[in-house]
């Protein structure tokens, strides 16, 4: 519990380090927010949900690629991975959800008629999505340039895709729109559970996916064998 | 030059020349009393730290370079039979190196004649095609470049390391402080590692792998960057290690430190074009 | 030419010092800076901390001198250094030579004529 609580620790100080980057993060879901905020209210509320998802899966990808230099020394001065995996998914969720509590506050103030606990919960479940995201990006691409493109197409897609469609349940964040309806349009619990039952599966999916990446990036090679003296 | 100032330089140059601790403090003390006695400038009176570091030494005989003959210990430290390819260049050719407690071995050869993969291979961080590595205990390894992160200062990197050696923050932040002073470098809060220098960031990078005491020390030509004094003291200190037990692999492609290892593994020759 | 004889003086100092210092120190135990301010007082002019304590070592190390760290009545410890049976005799014999030798350029340099 020690070395994955020190692992969030200096991941949290880490990201919260990289000022510039936290303030680009902070403001873009505002950005989202303000674009619509004038001629549809609803939608501006979709769209800060996704630009949390895009803020804070970007940190993650970034955090994730910064990690790759020193995890190897980590693993060998006596971490598992599982404390590096678990410990930095705890700081890039605490840092989401101190980027969400202002939007939340936000939407609580600013809006009306609509389901504030179903959008707390899309807010929740976008941290819980987009942080395995991001990190599995950073593990499976190369490059933090390659990696910030599929995000992009990503968060694209799901905003100008018709959330009808079966095609556009593949993406991440699918279940924001879905539960979005919900929350705004006021529809039945069918969208809430839908999306609900989206979002906790990506969620689990995507760590499980990180994870292995992560214990296979560095598991203690089969030549070596490591003997107490 | 104030006299403090002065004095410290001349503890850093007496340990540099190999003047043992316990004479230094007495040469740093006596120089302190004459100093506060003759109200004089130190420069004036004794001249600058690292000449008068020389004459201390030379009156000595010169400094204790052989220790005295050891008898190794256990086997820490077994690579067997380690071959490795990239494309179609051989790196490794069956490569074989056995290191006891108390020793050092020197990896010498070319540019890209595979001594970072041989001890990347030695850390288990990359599997060779063929061969075993036996390590007896615990291992530490400092690598070339990529073992610190940017954001972090000093301290929090020796906590972060030191909890996977399951040392406590007090005692993490001590034991680095302390391997730090043996490098002379007093690591000051704060200050995270992309603003140090390139020789203070490796001095960090080596204070890491030694973190916890670990058995066998895998170091990846960790000197780059390094100033002639810092140099030399960080040669003080591998013996220092060797002497306490330690089994020692350093990669280095320079070569006027070899009278001083045990071993010496050069790979310039497994270097063969595969037809 | 002040240059010439200065360096001059230089050598025949380094020649004699550790003997000049283990006869300070037959008088009777001393410090590096006591010893210092002797010397001068003898006409042997300004000798530096960075010569004066290198030879204190090497008198040490070669047993002629013993050294012990003793609290002043005021002030700070000072290393007090105390010669040897070693060193009262090395200093004896080095003392004759010495005369002897210093009798014998005495004698060739009284013949230069005087102007």
């Amino acid at each position: 519990m020690t070395k994955t609580l020190t692992v969030a620790e200096a991941a949290l100080r880490e990201l919260l380090r990289r000022r510039s980057v936290l303030l680009i993060l902070l403001l873009l879901p505002l950005a989202f927010y303000l674009s619509r905020r004038g001629d549809h209210l609803g939608q501006s509320i979709r769209f800060v949900c996704l630009g949390l998802g895009w803020a804070l899966s970007t940190a993650a990808l970034f955090a994730g690629s910064a990690a790759r230099g020193i995890e190897p020394r980590l693993r060998l001065s006596g971490y598992r991975s599982r404390h590096l995996v678990v410990g930095r998914l705890l700081a890039l969720w605490a840092v989401g959800l101190l980027l969400s509590a202002p939007y939340f506050v936000l939407i609580r103030l600013d809006q009306h008629d609509v389901r504030y606990g179903a959008i707390a919960l899309i807010m929740l479940l976008m941290v819980v999505v987009a942080a395995p995201f991001g990190l599995v990006l950073s593990a499976v691409l190369p490059r933090e340039l390659e990696g910030t493109l599929v995000l992009l197409t990503v968060v694209g897609l799901q905003m100008i895709m018709d959330p009808a469609s079966s095609s556009s349940r593949v993406l991440p964040f699918w279940f924001s729109r879905e539960i979005g309806t919900y929350a705004i349009d006021h529809t039945d619990a069918g969208y809430l559970n839908r999306g609900l039952g989206q979002g906790i599966a990506f969620g689990v999916v995507l760590t499980a996916l990180f994870a292995l990446a992560a214990s296979v990036r560095l598991r203690q090679r089969g030549h070596l064998r490591v003997s107490p003296r | 030059m104030n006299h403090d100032a002065w004095l410290a330089a001349l503890a850093g140059e007496l340990r540099r020349h190999g003047v043992g601790p316990d004479l230094t403090g007495h040469v740093v003390a006596e120089a302190a009393t004459h100093l506060r006695d003759s109200g004089e400038s130190p420069l004036r009176v004794f001249g600058q730290p690292e000449a008068y570091a020389r004459a201390v030494a030379d009156s000595l005989g010169g400094p204790d370079l052989r220790p005295p003959p050891r008898q190794p210990g256990p086997v820490r430290l077994e690579a067997r039979g380690i071959s490795k390819r990239y494309r179609r260049q051989r790196v490794l050719d069956r490569v074989d190196l056995t290191v006891r407690a108390g020793q050092i071995a020197a990896v010498v050869g070319a540019n890209g004649s595979g001594k970072s993969t041989f001890l990347r291979v030695c850390a288990g961080l990359v599997s060779p095609d063929a061969g075993t590595v036996r390590v007896h205990g615990t291992l530490g390894y400092c690598p070339q470049e990529g073992g610190t992160t940017e954001f972090l200062d000093p301290d929090e990197h020796f906590v972060l390391v030191g909890a996977g050696r399951e040392l406590s923050r007090a005692d993490a932040r001590r034991a680095g402080r302390a391997h730090a002073t043996a490098l002379d470098w007093r690591p000051s809060a704060g200050t995270q590692a992309r603003h140090l220098s390139g020789g203070t960031r490796q001095k960090l990078n080596l204070v890491l792998a030694r973190l916890g005491e670990p058995d066998v020390l895998l170091l990846d030509e960790p000197y780059q960057g390094f100033d002639r004094g810092t140099y030399l003291d960080f040669w003080h200190e591998v013996w220092r290690w060797r002497d306490a037990g330690k089994a020692i692999v350093v990669v280095t492609h320079l070569l006027n430190q070899l009278d001083r290892v045990d071993i010496v593994l050069d790979l310039t020759s497994a270097r063969e074009p595969v037809a | 030419m002040p240059g010439v004889d200065a360096e001059r003086r230089a050598q025949w100092l380094r020649g004699v010092l550790d003997l000049a210092v283990l006869a300070l120190l037959a008088r009777g135990e001393s410090y590096g800076y006591e010893l210092s301010q002797a010397l001068k007082a003898s006409g042997l002019g300004t000798v530096q901390g960075g010569t004066l304590y290198p030879v204190l070592l090497r008198l040490q190390r070669a047993g002629l001198v013993n050294a012990h760290w003793r609290e002043g009545a005021s002030g700070p410890a000072r290393k007090y250094y105390r010669i040897s049976a070693a060193g009262s005799e090395a200093l004896r014999a080095a003392a004759t030579d010495w005369t002897a030798f210093a009798g014998s350029v005495g004698a060739i340099l009284r013949e230069v004529p005087k102007p």
